[in-house]
C-alpha cells in the first residue's frame, strides 16, 4: 500500500525527532529521578478503568522506590488526570513531554484519548507504553516508540466471537455498543469477524450510554431472533441496563462481551443479583480461577501483596490492578538493563520475550508492538466474582 | 412493544412536564426563565439516592428532605440570581446568572457525587410488575401537582396573590401585596416541584449529574410548545414529547430520535413563537 | 451640504479606529505573541496556540453575543462542523485529498452557512428560547458526527489536518494561528469602530430606537452570523490540527460554555475584554493541575460574580477614562446657529399628511380617523390628555404599527405601513417618550448611530479598513459632533451615555435625530423632566430647526411651550381629533378647555 504524504510526513517527523532527541539530549545526572509521565482518566465517563489501573501502578512504583529505585534513582510519577477528555489529554501529554521532559509515558488509558495523544507523543520522540485496545494505536512505522502491553480489539473480539459461535453455538447474534470511540470501533471490527466465522448478525447498533431505556433495542433483538447478545462498552451503567432489561423481558440468552460486564461497578447497578447469571465477560487466563478454583501461583502471590497493601478489590477488576502493576515494572526493567534514553528503552522492549507479568506474558518484536498473547484471553462467568477474579466460563476447555 | 413505548413515554413525559411546570412557576413569579429548572430536577434524583441509599434513611424521610432541599435551592435561585438582575436595565442578564448558577450546581454534583450514573433506590417494596412503580410514580406526581396547582391558584388567597403579581406587578404592589415574599415562595414551590420530578423519575434516569442539561432542554420543550406560563400546556406538551421520543427511539434509534425532537421543536417555534396555548407578545413601543 | 464645516470646537479626537485605544488589542496580542517563543517552553506554545485558535472563534462569536446581544450558547456546534469538514477533506476518505488551506476555506464557507442556519431563529424567538435552540444544535451536530460513520468515522473519529511546511512544526503552527488571531483582532476592532458595530450594540440595547434610525435587524444579524460562523469553522479546522485526531467526545458542552463566558467576563461591546477573557480561561486550568477538574465550576462562579458585580466585565474594570468625575453643575447651552451646517435647505415645501388613521389594540380604539397635515418649516403641536392617542399616532407615522385604516402620505406617496426601519431613508426622524440610548456607549457613538443610513461602505470594506470605510467614519463623526455642538453637549461627547443626567439624554436623542438631516422631526414629550431654563432653550432650538426647513411634530404636555412656539396645534381626545388650528384658536376653544386645558 502506498504510503500517503501524510504518513510520510509523520514518519519522518517521528524519526527525525527520535534522532534529534538522541543527539541533543543532555547527559542525565546519575541521581536525577526517573520521570514517568502518567495519563490516567481518573474522573469522567470512562474512568472506571483508570481508577482500577491506578491502584496497581501506585503499588508498583512504591515497591520499586522502596527497594532503592532503578539503579539508585527514584521513580517520579508525574500524573495528569485527562478527565476522559481528548482535549485535556493533548494538553497534558504536551506538558509531560515538553515541560517535564519525562523519560517515558504510561498511558493514556482510554482509546479516545490515546488516539489524539499518541501521534503527538511519537512526534516528541518519547517512548510510550499503553494498554488501549483500539487496533490502530500501535504502528511500528508511524509510532516506533509506542508499545502495547494489552490485547488488541481484534484479539479480544476474536476470543469472544469464538466463544459465542463455537462453544455456545449461537447462529444469530446481536451486537450492541455505546457511542464512544472504543465502542464503535469494536462494533465495526467484530461484526465482520462474526460473519467470517459463519454467524448471522441480526442486530447491530450503537446507543448513547446514558439512554435510560434500552428496552426498544432488546425488543428489536428479540424480534430478530438473537441467540446471544454481545455488548461492547466500558460504561457500567450501560452494561447494567442491558442485563437488567434482559431479565425484565424474561429472556434467557447469554450475554457475552466486554470485561466491564463483570466489574463491581456493574454489579452495584443490577436490580437483582441473580440477573448476573449467564453473563460472560472477557477475561485473562492469569486472572481466572481454573476448574479447581485456584489462581495461577504468580497471581496468588500478587493478590497477597495487594491485600497486605490494603488495596480495595471489590469495586473493580483484578486484571486492571494487575495491568497497572505491570506497566511501571516493564519500564523499570528496561531502564535498569539498557538505560533511560528513548532508543535504549525501545531497543530493550523490541527484544522482550515472554516477560512474566501478573496480567499476562508480554512479547515484542521490532515488527510487532502488540505484546499480549492470544491464548491468554478467555471468557469467564461474571457472577463468579470473588476478590476481583472470576471462574472460567462453562464449556471452555481451550 | 406498544406497552413499553406507552408506559415509558408517559412516565418520562410526566417528568418532562413537571420540569416544564417548574419553569412556568418560576416564570409566573418573575417573568424570567431560569436555567436551574432542569438542574433542580437532576438534584432530585441525586439527593434521593444520597439520603436513602448512602445515608440509609427511610424512604419517606428521604423524600421530604429532597423536597425541602429543592425548595431551598429555589429560594437561593431567586435571591442570588434573579432578584439582583430584575432591577437592572439589562433584561437579559437573568439568562446568564441562572446559567452560571445551574453550571455551578452541576459541576459540584459531578465532582462531589460522581461523574457516573449511580443507582437509585427502589422506593416502594413491591416488585417489578406489569405497570411498574417507576412509571406510575412520576405520572401520579404530575397529576397531583397539576391538580394541586389549579386548586392553589383558583381556590386559595395565596394562589391568587401569586397570579396577581405575575399579571400586573405594579397594580399588585399598589394593592399592598408583599411582592418579594410571594416571589420567594413561588420559587421555593418551583424548586420542590423540580426535585419531585427528579425523585419520582429517579429509577428510570438514575442519579446522574448529566441529567441536568438533559432535563433543562427536554423540560423546556413542553413550555415552548405549550405556551409560556401555561401549566396545562406544559403537561400536554410533556406527555406528547415523552411518547414521541419513545416512539422515535423504537423506530429509528436513539441518535435520530434526538435529531427528530429537535427539528420538530424548532419548526414549531418558528411557526408559532408563543407556543400553542401562549399569548401573543405585548406592545413593545 | 457643508461637510467640512470649520467649527470653533474643542480639538476633535482622531477617528476612534485610528486612535491608540482601538489598536491596543491587536498591538498587545502581537507583542505578547511574538515574545512567547523566546521563552523556549514549547508546552506554553501549545497552550498559546490553543488560546489563539479559541480566540479566532470567540472574536467572531463576540459580535454575536457581545455586540448583538444574542445568547448563542451552543456555538461549539460550528467548531465541531469546521473540525470535521477540514479533517475529512484532508483525509481523502470522501473525495480526493485537498490541501489544508483549501479545506480550511471550504470549512469557512460551510461554517458561514450553518452559522446563518443556527442564528436565524434569533430573528423570531425570544432570548431564552433562542439560547435553547443553540444548545439543541450543539447536541445535534455531535449526534450526527457519531451517527454518520462512513464520513466522520463515528466514535472512532478521523485524523486532523496537517498544514504544509513551514507551518507543520509546533512553533510554525503557532505562528500561523497567531497570525490568524491577529487578523481577527484587527478585523473585529474595525467592525467595532464602524457603523456595523454601533448598529449591533444599538440593536442590543435600544432596539426600538435602532429601527427609527434605519438599522435593519435581519440584514445586520444575517451578516454577523455568516461572518461568525465562518470564523468558528476555521477555528474548528485549526483545532483538529492541534489535536491531531478528533473524536466527537472532544467537543464538549464545557467548550461552548468557555467561549460564551470568555465574552461575558471580558465585557460586551469590547474587543480587548473578550481577548483577555479567552486567554485567561484557556490558560487558567493549566497553571494548577488540581484546578483542571474544577475549571468549569470556576468559570461559572466567575460568570456569576461578573453578572452580579461588574456586568461590564473586564472591559469595564479597565475603563479608566469613564471614572474621571464629571463637572457637577453642567448647563445645556444649545447653539442653534450651527443647525445651518446640519440641515440642508430644501428647494420646495414637503407635506406629511395623516389621512383617516385608525388603530385599535384589542378592544380599545387607540386612534380613530385621525387627520393632520405637517408642513416643512412649521412646528405643529399635538396635545391632549393621557391616553388620547398621541404616542400611538407618532408610532404609526414612524412605522411601528400599521394603521388598520387610513394611511400616511409623504408628498402624495403613501408611506409603507409597519416599516419603521424605512423611515430613516425618507428623512423622517423621531425621539422617544423615554430616552432610548445605548448606556454603555459614549454620547458621540450614540449620536453617530444616526448616521448609519448615510454610510456607504460595505461590511467587508469596514472589516478591512478600506478607504471608503474611513471616509464614512470621518463624515459620521463630523456630522455627530456638529449635531452635539448644536444641542450644546459637545463637551460630553466622549462620556458614557449612562452617566448623563436625564435632561441631557433628551438632547442627545435630538442630536441623534438631527444627524439624519430630517425633513420631518417627530418629538415625543421632549420637555418632560426639563427645568424651566432648559425648556426655554429647547424651544429656541426647535424653532430654529423648523426655520431651517424641517417640519416638526411636537407632542407635549407643557402647554406654555406649545403655545409659545407652535405654528399650528392639533388636539386629540379619546383617539379622535377634537380641534385643529392656530395656537390662539385652540387656546380659546371651549371643548379643548373642557377636555384638557382647564380654565
Amino acid at each position: 500500500m502506498a504510503i500517503s504524504r501524510r504518513q510520510a510526513l509523520i514518519g519522518s517527523a517521528a524519526s527525525t525527532a527520535t534522532l534529534a532527541s538522541g543527539v541533543f539530549r543532555p547527559a542525565i545526572a546519575a541521581s536525577e529521578p526517573i520521570r514517568i509521565g502518567y495519563l490516567p482518566a481518573l474522573t469522567g465517563p470512562s474512568s472506571s478503568t483508570g481508577i482500577g489501573i491506578n491502584r496497581g501502578t501506585e503499588l508498583a512504583v512504591k515497591e520499586i522506590n522502596d527497594a532503592g529505585g532503578i539503579n539508585g534513582r527514584q521513580i517520579e510519577l508525574v500524573v495528569r488526570d485527562t478527565q476522559s477528555d481528548p482535549t485535556k489529554a493533548v494538553n497534558a501529554a504536551t506538558e509531560l513531554t515538553r515541560r517535564h521532559k519525562v523519560h517515558v509515558i504510561w498511558g493514556p488509558l482510554n482509546s479516545g484519548e490515546a488516539l489524539a495523544a499518541t501521534p503527538l507523543i511519537a512526534r516528541d520522540g518519547v517512548p510510550q507504553l499503553h494498554p488501549c485496545w483500539v487496533d490502530q494505536l500501535t504502528d511500528v512505522k508511524k509510532y516506533p516508540l509506542a508499545f502495547r502491553n494489552a490485547p488488541t480489539n481484534q484479539q479480544i473480539g476474536g476470543a469472544a466471537n469464538h466463544y459465542v459461535v463455537n462453544i455456545v453455538k449461537a447462529k444469530k447474534v446481536a451486537v450492541i455498543s455505546d457511542t464512544t470511540g472504543y465502542g464503535t470501533a469494536s462494533l465495526n471490527a467484530y461484526v465482520p469477524m462474526l460473519k467470517t466465522l459463519g454467524a448471522e448478525v441480526v442486530y447491530e447498533g450503537s446507543v448513547e450510554s446514558n439512554n435510560p431505556d434500552l428496552k426498544p433495542e432488546l425488543l428489536r433483538m428479540q424480534a430478530a431472533g438473537a441467540q446471544a447478545i454481545m455488548p461492547w462498552s466500558v460504561n457500567a451503567g450501560f452494561l447494567s441496563r442491558i442485563i437488567n432489561t434482559r431479565a425484565e423481558l424474561n429472556w434467557d440468552i447469554p450475554i457475552v462481551g466486554q470485561t466491564t460486564l463483570g466489574s463491581g461497578q456493574t454489579k452495584a447497578l443490577l436490580k437483582k443479583p441473580e440477573y448476573w447469571e449467564k453473563v460472560y465477560p472477557n477475561n485473562f487466563r492469569n486472572c481466572s480461577y481454573n476448574a479447581a478454583g485456584a489462581l495461577p501461583p504468580r497471581t496468588v502471590e500478587f493478590v497477597e501483596r495487594i491485600r497486605k497493601a490494603n488495596i480495595e478489590m471489590g469495586d473493580t477488576l483484578l486484571w486492571w490492578i494487575a495491568l497497572g502493576y505491570d506497566g511501571p515494572r516493564l519500564m523499570a526493567e528496561a531502564i535498569k538493563a539498557a538505560g533511560s534514553g528513548p532508543e535504549e528503552i525501545a531497543g530493550y522492549w523490541n527484544k522482550i520475550k515472554a516477560w512474566p507479568g501478573v496480567y499476562g506474558s508480554i512479547s515484542w518484536t521490532p515488527e510487532l508492538h502488540d505484546g499480549f498473547q492470544n491464548e491468554e484471553i478467555v471468557m469467564c462467568q461474571a457472577n463468579s466474582l470473588r476478590d476481583g477474579a472470576f471462574t472460567l466460563a462453562p464449556g471452555y476447555t481451550g | 412493544m406498544l406497552l413499553s413505548i406507552v408506559s415509558y413515554g408517559l412516565a418520562l413525559g410526566a417528568v418532562y412536564a413537571l420540569i416544564g411546570i417548574t419553569y412556568n412557576v418560576m416564570f409566573a413569579a418573575s417573568r424570567v426563565f431560569s436555567f436551574t429548572a432542569g438542574t433542580v430536577g437532576m438534584l432530585g434524583g441525586v439527593f434521593g439516592a444520597l439520603c436513602i441509599d448512602r445515608m440509609g434513611m427511610p424512604v419517606a424521610l428521604g423524600f421530604l428532605l429532597t423536597l425541602a432541599a429543592g425548595a431551598v435551592l429555589g429560594v437561593i435561585t431567586e435571591v442570588l440570581t434573579v432578584r439582583p438582575v430584575l432591577k437592572s436595565l439589562d433584561q437579559h442578564l437573568y439568562v446568564l446568572s441562572t446559567l452560571a448558577f445551574a453550571l455551578m450546581l452541576q459541576q459540584l454534583t459531578a465532582i462531589e457525587w460522581s461523574t457516573e450514573p449511580q443507582p437509585f433506590p427502589r422506593l416502594l417494596p413491591f416488585g417489578p410488575g406489569f405497570f411498574d412503580q417507576q412509571f406510575w410514580l412520576p405520572i401520579s406526581a404530575c397529576v397531583l401537582t397539576i391538580i394541586g396547582l389549579e386548586w392553589l391558584y383558583r381556590r386559595t388567597l395565596v394562589g391568587r396573590a401569586f397570579l396577581a403579581i405575575s399579571e400586573d406587578n405594579y397594580a399588585a404592589r399598589a394593592l399592598g401585596l408583599p411582592e418579594q415574599r410571594l416571589r420567594v415562595a413561588s420559587y421555593a414551590l418551583a424548586g420542590a416541584i423540580g426535585t419531585l420530578a427528579g425523585f419520582t423519575g429517579g429509577e428510570m434516569m438514575l442519579a446522574y449529574f448529566g441529567n441536568g442539561p438533559l432535563l433543562n432542554f427536554y423540560g423546556f420543550v413542553p413550555v415552548a410548545l405549550g405556551g409560556m406560563g401555561s401549566n396545562r400546556g406544559a403537561v400536554a406538551g410533556g406527555l406528547a414529547l415523552g411518547l414521541f421520543q419513545q416512539t422515535a427511539n423504537f423506530l429509528v434509534g436513539g441518535i435520530f430520535a434526538s435529531v427528530a425532537i429537535f427539528v420538530v421543536f424548532i419548526l414549531v417555534l418558528l411557526v408559532r413563537p408563543e407556543g400553542f396555548a401562549g399569548a401573543a407578545p405585548a406592545r413593545r413601543v | 451640504m457643508n461637510d467640512s464645516a470649520t467649527l470653533p470646537l474643542p480639538a476633535v479626537q482622531r477617528l476612534k479606529a485610528g486612535s491608540l485605544e482601538a489598536w491596543l488589542p491587536t498591538a498587545m496580542l502581537a507583542i505578547a505573541g511574538a515574545a512567547l517563543p523566546l521563552l523556549g517552553d514549547s508546552y506554553l506554545g501549545v497552550i498559546a496556540t490553543r488560546a489563539a485558535i479559541y480566540w479566532v472563534l470567540v472574536s467572531g462569536l463576540n459580535l454575536v453575543v457581545g455586540f448583538a446581544g444574542q445568547i448563542a450558547i451552543g456555538w461549539v456546534a460550528l467548531l465541531t462542523l469546521g473540525a470535521y469538514v477540514t479533517s475529512v477533506l484532508c483525509a481523502g476518505t470522501v473525495m480526493p485529498e485537498l490541501s489544508a488551506y483549501l479545506a480550511l476555506l471550504i470549512a469557512g464557507l460551510v461554517g458561514a452557512i450553518f452559522g446563518l442556519i443556527i442564528g436565524l431563529p434569533a430573528l423570531r424567538l425570544r432570548t431564552f428560547y433562542f439560547a435553547m435552540t443553540t444548545l439543541g444544535f450543539a447536541t445535534i451536530v455531535t449526534q450526527v458526527a457519531l451517527a454518520w460513520k462512513s464520513v466522520t468515522g463515528g466514535g472512532v473519529g478521523v485524523p486532523g489536518p496537517v498544514l504544509p511546511w513551514p507551518f507543520a512544526s509546533p512553533w510554525g503552527f503557532y505562528y500561523f494561528c497567531l497570525g490568524l488571531a491577529l487578523l481577527c483582532t484587527w478585523m473585529t476592532t474595525n467592525i467595532a469602530a464602524s457603523r456595523f458595530g454601533r448598529s449591533l450594540v444599538a440593536l442590543r440595547d435600544a432596539e426600538v430606537a435602532a429601527e427609527a434610525v434605519g438599522i435593519s435587524k435581519p440584514a445586520l444579524l444575517v451578516t454577523v452570523f455568516l461572518f461568525s460562523g465562518a470564523l468558528a469553522a476555521i477555528a474548528g479546522g485549526l483545532f483538529a490540527s492541534l489535536q491531531s485526531y478528533i473524536t466527537p467526545d472532544a467537543f464538549t458542552f464545557d467548550l461552548s460554555v468557555l467561549f460564551f463566558i470568555a465574552i461575558l467576563i471580558g465585557g460586551r461591546g469590547s474587543i480587548l475584554g473578550p481577548l483577555l477573557g479567552t486567554i485567561i480561561l484557556t490558560a487558567l486550568p493549566e497553571f494548577a493541575a488540581p484546578l483542571v477538574a474544577w475549571s468549569t465550576f470556576l468559570y461559572a462562579v466567575l460568570l456569576l460574580v461578573i453578572v452580579l458585580a461588574v456586568p461590564g466585565g473586564i472591559a469595564d474594570m479597565l475603563d479608566f477614562k469613564n471614572r474621571r468625575p464629571l463637572e457637577r453643575h453642567r448647563e445645556i447651552r444649545p447653539r442653534p446657529e450651527l443647525l445651518a451646517h446640519i440641515i440642508p435647505p430644501s428647494a420646495q415645501e414637503s407635506l406629511l399628511k395623516l389621512e383617516n388613521l385608525s388603530l385599535s389594540f384589542g378592544g380599545v380604539r387607540a386612534i380613530d380617523a385621525v387627520h393632520l397635515t405637517l408642513r416643512t418649516g412649521e412646528v405643529h403641536g399635538l396635545i391632549g390628555p393621557n391616553g388620547s392617542g398621541k404616542t400611538t399616532t407618532l408610532n404609526v407615522i414612524s412605522g411601528y404599527y400599521p394603521p388598520q385604516q387610513g394611511q400616511v402620505r409623504l408628498n402624495d406617496k403613501a408611506l409603507a405601513a409597519g416599516a419603521a426601519a424605512a423611515r430613516a431613508n425618507q428623512r423622517i426622524a423621531r425621539t422617544f417618550q423615554t430616552p432610548r440610548l445605548v448606556g454603555s456607549a459614549s454620547v458621540l457613538e450614540n449620536v453617530m448611530i444616526g448616521a448609519t443610513t448615510a454610510g456607504r461602505a460595505s461590511f467587508v470594506e469596514s472589516l478591512l479598513f478600506l478607504p471608503r470605510h474611513r471616509r464614512d467614519e470621518a463624515r459620521a463623526q463630523a456630522a455627530a459632533m456638529t449635531a452635539l455642538a448644536a444641542v450644546g453637549l459637545d463637551q460630553l461627547a466622549f462620556v458614557r451615555a449612562d452617566r448623563l443626567q436625564h435632561s441631557e439624554l433628551r438632547f442627545v436623542e435630538i442630536a441623534r435625530a438631527l444627524v439624519l438631516r430630517p425633513l420631518f422631526l417627530l418629538l415625543d414629550e421632549p420637555a418632560a423632566g426639563l427645568s424651566v431654563e432648559e425648556i426655554k432653550r429647547l424651544g429656541a432650538l426647535i424653532v430654529t430647526i423648523s426655520r431651517q426647513g424641517t417640519g416638526v411634530l411636537l407632542v407635549e404636555h407643557h402647554a406654555d411651550l406649545i403655545f409659545d412656539i407652535c405654528d399650528r396645534v392639533t388636539v386629540l381626545n379619546l383617539g379622535k381629533v377634537l380641534a385643529s388650528g392656530t395656537p390662539a384658536e385652540i387656546r380659546g376653544h371651549r371643548e379643548v378647555i373642557n377636555a384638557y386645558l382647564g380654565a
